[in-house]
């Protein structure tokens, strides 16, 4: 009984530029840009101001929800803002939570976390850059004194460092404990089955019925919800703050 | 099946998520926000003309039913002077009436009183002049012939009769 | 051999790794109880509170996460065998 915690699976390697690896991180997320552009075409198809239909109250109830979120944590000056928070959301929650039905998560893979807050630290600096100009952008690191300049700095890039680790650690770190489970019940199930000659039925993995399935509830829909919004919140405190 | 490592910086999956989130933020504003947030205005434009609307009418509403207010006060009023005037005229009316009635009693009982006075004097003179008329009859009966106690007792008698049937 | 030397040394910075999950889980505590008892003093606040709360926890939670990220890295991908 082994149980291999790998990183992304490489489908296929395309030849150009010294070999491009596809991962299944990319795939995945392919997957969710084709979700959400389905259900959103499916959503918003005949829109009408007097008759809604129900699709259309759930697609007028989700954009809602993302400008209150936005309304309320970054104020109303930020309207501009509410598709690229919605669109973070939805990534990061559909990537997390596409690990129910088995597929690995793309936020689960260290490069995808961090692209997503490497944009997000863009979005800061260039926020920074615009309410500050540029004297004011570089002026910023060496305050309160000039000595904390290299700690400003440090704490610059710890920023989009710690959102992308939390994120990918807590993902990951679900598929890791789900995987080691699966493995431990794999081997409870040879223990309790394999004295049957018959390797079929001796194979049946007897005991990982029910216990992953509360696992998932936990480590797919609970802390996948959680993870992409405390990702979306930090985003949001983040650029916010860069007004003050 | 190779797999990359469990915690790796890959540079390419780095970009192809840039552009699956590229790719998502368009579909995510141009299929989802962006129509949703017209019709979400175009709501709150509805809305908002509706209470306009509404407001207005009852801005209409309101100056109608203050001017027909005024309009009843007044009617009522005039409709009190009119029922004032009506009550006075009919009263002046009443006496004027009562008083015309009175007078015509008057002349007619006056009238009355004279035509009876004058049919009497009427009536008196006709029997002045009958009675008259009939002695003269019985003197001239007299005169023709003698008159017996029996005679005198008939002619009485017929004279009587005559009366009477005057 | 030494390899086993570098792996069962990794496996004990795992377990110390780990010890930094004390520090959160504190923490969190902590700030779970404010919360509550924020919650009880002022029910009308719950939204603002929870959300404020969840942000604070999670930001609690960072070390815990590094050294999660420093275990998982040491026991899925340690760098240091491949040093050898």
């Amino acid at each position: 009984m082994d149980v291999a915690i790998n990183g992304p699976k490489i489908l296929f390697t395309l030849p150009f530029a010294g070999g491009i690896n596809i991962t299944e991180s990319v795939v995945h997320g392919w997957l969710v840009v084709a979700v959400v552009t389905g259900v959103c075409y499916w959503l918003t198809r005949d829109l009408s101001v007097t008759n809604p239909s129900r699709k259309q109250i759930i697609a007028e109830k989700l954009v809602t929800l993302v400008q209150g979120l936005v309304d309320a944590n970054m104020g109303p000056q930020w309207k501009h803002m509410v598709p690229y928070i919605g669109t973070l959301f939805a990534f990061s929650f559909l990537s997390s939570v596409m690990s129910v039905a088995g597929l690995r998560s793309p936020t689960a893979d260290f490069s995808v976390t961090l692209a997503m807050a490497l944009v997000t630290f863009v979005l800061i600096e260039f926020y920074y850059y615009k309410s500050k100009g540029l004297l004011g952008f570089f002026t910023r690191l060496t305050e309160p004194v000039i000595v904390m300049t290299p700690m400003n700095i440090i704490g610059e890039f710890a920023t989009p460092l710690s959102m992308s680790l939390r994120h990918f650690g807590n993902i990951a770190s679900g598929a890791v404990i789900t995987a080691l489970v699966y493995g431990a019940l794999a081997a409870l199930s040879q223990f309790i089955l394999g004295w049957i000659p018959n390797t079929f039925i001796a194979n049946i993995p007897i005991a990982q019925v029910g216990l992953p399935a509360v696992l998932s509830v936990y480590f797919d829909l609970f802390s996948s919800a959680i993870q992409a919004y405390i990702f979306v919140m930090l985003t949001m405190a983040n650029i916010a703050g860069t007004a003050d | 099946m190779k797999y990359l490592e469990f915690f790796t910086i890959d540079v390419w999956t780095m970009i192809f998520t840039w552009i699956n989130m590229a790719i998502l933020f368009t579909v995510v504003k141009m299929l989802l926000f962006k129509p949703v947030m017209k019709i979400l205005d175009q709501r709150d434009a509805e809305i908002k003309k509706i209470y306009d609307d509404a407001n207005q009418a009852n801005e209409q509403a309101e100056n109608l039913k203050r001017e027909y207010d005024a309009k009843m006060a007044r009617a009522r009023e005039e409709a009190g002077e009119i029922i004032k005037q009506a009550t006075l005229s009919a009263q002046r009316r009443e006496a004027e009436i009562i008083s015309d009635a009175q007078e015509k009693a008057n002349i007619m009982t006056k009238r009355a009183e004279a035509e009876i006075a004058q049919e009497r004097k009427k009536a008196y003179q006709e029997i002045k002049s009958e009675i008259s008329d009939i002695s003269v009859a019985i003197a001239g009966k007299m005169v023709q012939r003698e008159i017996t106690a029996k005679d005198h007792e008939a002619l009485i008698s017929q004279f009587i009769e005559n009366v009477g049937e005057v | 051999m030494e390899k086993a030397i570098v792996l069962a040394a990794s496996a004990v910075g795992i377990g110390l790794a780990m010890i930094a999950g004390l520090g959160p889980g504190i923490g969190e505590g902590y700030a779970v109880g404010q919360a509550c008892s924020a919650i009880g003093r002022q029910p009308e606040a719950h939204g603002k509170i929870q959300s404020t709360m969840i942000l604070g926890c999670a930001i609690a939670e960072t070390t815990g996460i590094y050294s999660l990220v420093v275990s998982l890295i040491l026991l899925f991908a340690n760098p240091l065998v491949k040093l050898l």
